[in-house]
């Protein structure tokens, strides 16, 4: 009996430590956990609750009949946003700038990243680094007027550059060719420098005697970056796409909604400006949220893809 | 220190959780008695007046005069300024079936609100406000806010109609030794010297004939907006909608808008339009021709002529002088410097303020904002602290900073729009003469209005409420017309007939066949 007992009381002891340790951990790490809390109940609140709302893309949403009153109508929502006109067109250009934008601010912030810590004069450093952030604390409004002043074709800086050249003034807000190129350009010049501080940050963790090493060897600069800073910040980098994957959809509707006009619509227009035209302005919330579950669930399977073929390909992953 | 943790820990967590309970508490019941001492809550989402001034103060003394002598506790917000946002705002409080109990609002959302059953009827108000409804709600007024044979909201007078005009730089006519043009020919020529020989005589080939940006809406102005209207005109197809018995329906389907679209790319592709006209927003437009940029535009008489507006071109040229000039003529005689519809701001009673039976408390509110009380507070202030009255105009006198057109005072006139009616007294007190501080010209925006509106203009009355377009459409009209103009579309009879096919194919046939019927519906063809 006491034998039975002991084994009793050893196989409580083998489940409980484990329990008790989760606390102790909790308890030991609170202040960690209390500041997770706050997020923690951010997403609750922004982000889980509204779920619930996502049924009025389902819906024939009338705003005094609430979210569970209005009347189910299936999928003619997504129906109306697959039937619109410009349905393909907006497609087109929403994955042209997200894409662009990948291909071409990913790259520059990590360029930009790998000066500033190769940079070994401290001054010109923070110098560097202030500067590159602060396009991103500007709003689209007033970037819109500082590309005005650059680019107008009567009176832009860039534009008066060309004539003097013996050139003709060239629209670039306002021409289909140039506009891509101003939304893309434009987007890397504000958010590089802040898109470039994950970078820094992974860059700060590289062992420095790997560095030593290297120029022990002879590494020039060059090949110190290719076969050790690269490599290093990859996992990083691959972190980055990934999360950038699941907004692929999302193309920057601030930006677009400043720059574009009648005239570029045909390469300018969004799946986000369309909504807002169509969807809030007109009252069509269903539509605009049939419009987003669509953008959601479109972005979790590029984030599930992206993040398989990372595993596969470079044995690096999110989850 | 650990009790200390552990109340900042439960802190925290209340901090936290407060969102949670963020849309308040639901409203009690019990029906406030609408006394000074149980007064009726009323929430009001207005226009400001002086989008760029500040809120109303606490200590405004019209809430205790309100709540004294009306017993409602008045509860005020002030709407974004951009009406794209003003929108946003109003639908999203509609969407959660929160709308405040009085709302200003434009007439399309107002359209979509009623629609979800919103919005409360309010055909029964305007004999409850015999003072306000004689001042200030006309049988066109009312007929702005009737959508299916109920009226859905209180239309104000709004801006002043045909308030803009065609004007043109005298001192370059007289140093070029041009004369003001007559015909659309003309202007042409006026533009194409003002471009290409020096009319500033500054040796610098920094100037163009005509400015403009676009300014467009989906009722009244169709692309490519109404600052080229003067243009438009000359070939009889300024607005989006004509209501001629003989071509009722969109302008777009006359013949003469392939002219005007024609005459328009001959200007563009000849650099006798200011090329950033695609590109200008407003403001930007604005301050090029205080920079003598361009030396022919429609432009607004108060932003043209009233002091602050017309300083910085008087800095810059004080021998500079605009004068406003008569419609040219088109090939075919039409002339019209534009289309022209009333005015108006509308303020719709929610449905819930309704049910909560606000409505009686919401009539008393804006007739005595009409009375000579209401009238004069939220027109121009206190007087004496606000404004002095000469000979029967309110007018700022030397009260400095507290006057009513002072940073100080300016705020407690945020309301004015709620009471003013373009009577004789509010414009003569809104554009006073006054003599220019560089050039010493004596200037007035209300001659300069009088004026604009003496020119010929095309009546387009009842464009408000018009049917509109859903994006598609509205996107295919925008973007074709503008393709066009650009270039990237070839401007030819044959493309303009595939242009208009497709229009018809998408949706335009069908726009333009309810905006007929409508218009038969409501009278509206002459």
């Amino acid at each position: 009996m006491a034998i039975g007992k002991t084994a009793n009381n050893a196989s409580a002891l083998s489940q409980k430590p484990s329990k008790s340790k989760l606390r102790r951990e909790i308890a030991r790490h609170r202040s960690v956990y209390l500041l997770a809390l706050i997020p923690l109940v951010y997403y609750i609140i922004f982000k889980y609750v509204p779920i619930w709302n996502a049924q009025i893309a389902f819906k024939d949403f009338m705003a005094v009949r609430g979210v569970v009153g209005s009347e189910w109508i299936g999928l003619e929502n997504f129906k109306t946003f697959v039937n619109s006109f410009y349905f393909w067109s907006l497609i087109r250009n929403t994955v042209m700038y997200s894409v662009g934008k990948l291909l071409i601010s990913l790259p520059l912030s990590i360029i930009l990243a790998i000066c500033i810590y190769e940079c070994t004069r401290p001054v010109l450093r923070k110098v560097v680094q202030t500067l590159a952030y602060l396009p991103h604390f500007l709003s689209w409004v007033i970037m819109y007027g500082i590309l005005l002043a650059l680019l107008a074709p009567g009176d832009g800086v860039v534009n008066d550059i060309i004539k003097l050249c013996g050139g003709h003034a060239v629209d670039f807000l306002s021409n289909v060719k140039t506009f891509p190129w101003v939304v893309l350009f434009s987007d890397a010049w504000k958010e590089m420098g802040w898109s470039a501080i994950i970078f820094i940050a992974a860059l700060m963790g590289i062992d420095v005697s790997l560095f030593e090493a290297a120029m022990v060897e002879g590494a020039n600069s060059w090949q110190r970056v290719r076969y050790i800073t690269l490599p290093a910040i990859l996992p990083v980098i691959v972190t980055v796409l990934i999360l950038k994957l699941g907004t692929i959809l999302d193309a920057g509707f601030n930006q677009i909604f400043m720059l574009y006009s009648p005239q570029v619509y045909s390469v300018a227009d969004i799946i986000d400006t369309w909504v807002y035209r169509q969807g809030l302005l007109e009252f069509e919330f269903g539509l605009a949220t049939a419009v987003g579950l669509f953008k959601g669930v479109f972005g979790m399977i590029l984030v599930l893809f992206a993040n398989w073929l990372s595993k596969k390909i470079t044995d690096s992953s999110l989850f | 220190m650990k009790k200390f943790k552990s109340i900042l820990m439960i802190a925290l967590v209340v901090l936290m959780a407060l969102p949670m309970f963020a849309s308040g508490s639901r409203e009690t019941a019990k029906a406030a008695a609408g006394t000074p001492e149980d007064p009726v809550t009323i929430d009001l989402w207005f226009g400001a007046a002086v989008t760029e001034a500040g809120m109303i103060p606490d200590d405004w003394v019209g809430y205790e005069i309100i709540r004294n002598k009306l017993g409602i506790d008045l509860n005020l917000t002030m709407l974004p300024s951009n009406e794209s946002d003003q929108d946003v705002r109003i639908q999203a409080a509609g969407a959660a079936n929160s709308l405040p109990d009085l709302f200003m609002v434009r007439r399309p959302v107002l359209t979509n609100l009623v629609k979800q059953g919103l919005v409360a009827q309010v055909d029964d108000c305007f004999d409850k406000m015999p003072v306000r409804t004689a001042q200030q709600y006309d049988a066109n007024s009312i007929a702005h806010t009737t959508i299916n044979g109920h009226v859905y909201g209180f239309a104000s007078p709004g801006a002043i109609a045909r308030n803009e005009g065609l004007l043109i730089r005298k001192d370059w006519l007289d140093n070029l030794g041009l004369e003001v043009p007559m015909t659309i020919d003309e202007l042409i020529e006026v533009a194409r010297a003002f471009t290409f020989n020096d009319p500033d005589g500054n040796g610098r080939n920094d100037t163009y004939g005509y400015g403009a940006f676009v300014e467009t809406d989906a009722t009244l102005k169709g692309y490519p907006g109404s600052r080229l209207w003067p243009i438009m005109g000359a070939y009889g197809v300024e607005g989006l909608w004509c209501f001629d018995s003989e071509n009722a329906g969109l302008n777009i389907y006359k013949p003469e808008f392939y002219d005007f679209m024609v005459t328009l790319k001959a200007m563009c592709d000849e650099g006798i339009i200011d090329p950033n006209w695609l590109s200008y927003k407003k403001d930007d437009f604005r301050a090029a021709w205080k920079q003598g940029r361009f030396g022919i535009m429609y432009e607004q008489n108060a932003a043209y002529a009233a002091t602050a507006n017309y300083a910085p071109f008087d800095a810059n040229f004080p021998d500079g002088e605009w004068i406003v000039i008569d419609a040219v003529a088109g090939p075919e005689g039409h002339a019209a410097i534009g289309a022209y519809d009333m005015n108006y701001r509308i303020y719709a009673v929610s449905q819930k303020a309704a049910d909560a039976g606000k409505l009686d408390k919401i009539c008393e509110l804006l007739e005595w904002m009409s009375s000579d009380e209401g009238y004069y507070l939220l027109g121009w202030g206190q007087e004496g602290v606000n404004y002095v009255i000469e000979d029967g105009i309110p007018v700022a006198g030397d009260l400095g900073d507290a006057a009513f057109t002072g940073p100080d005072g300016q705020v407690y006139t945020q309301l004015r729009n709620m009471v003013f009616y373009n009577g004789d007294v509010e414009l003569a007190s809104r554009y006073p003469t006054y003599v220019t501080e560089v050039s010493g010209k004596t200037m007035s925006a209300l001659v300069t209005l009088r004026e604009m509106q003496e020119k010929k203009w095309t009546s387009a009355i009842g464009s408000g409420t018009m049917p509109t377009p859903n994006a598609d459409v509205q996107r295919y009209y925008d973007q074709s017309l503008a393709e066009f103009l650009t270039g990237a579309r070839a401007l030819t009879p044959e493309n303009w007939q595939a242009f208009i096919d497709q229009f018809n194919a998408i949706g335009g046939e069908a726009w333009n066949a309810s905006g007929v019927a409508k218009m038969q519906e409501d009278g509206l063809i002459h």
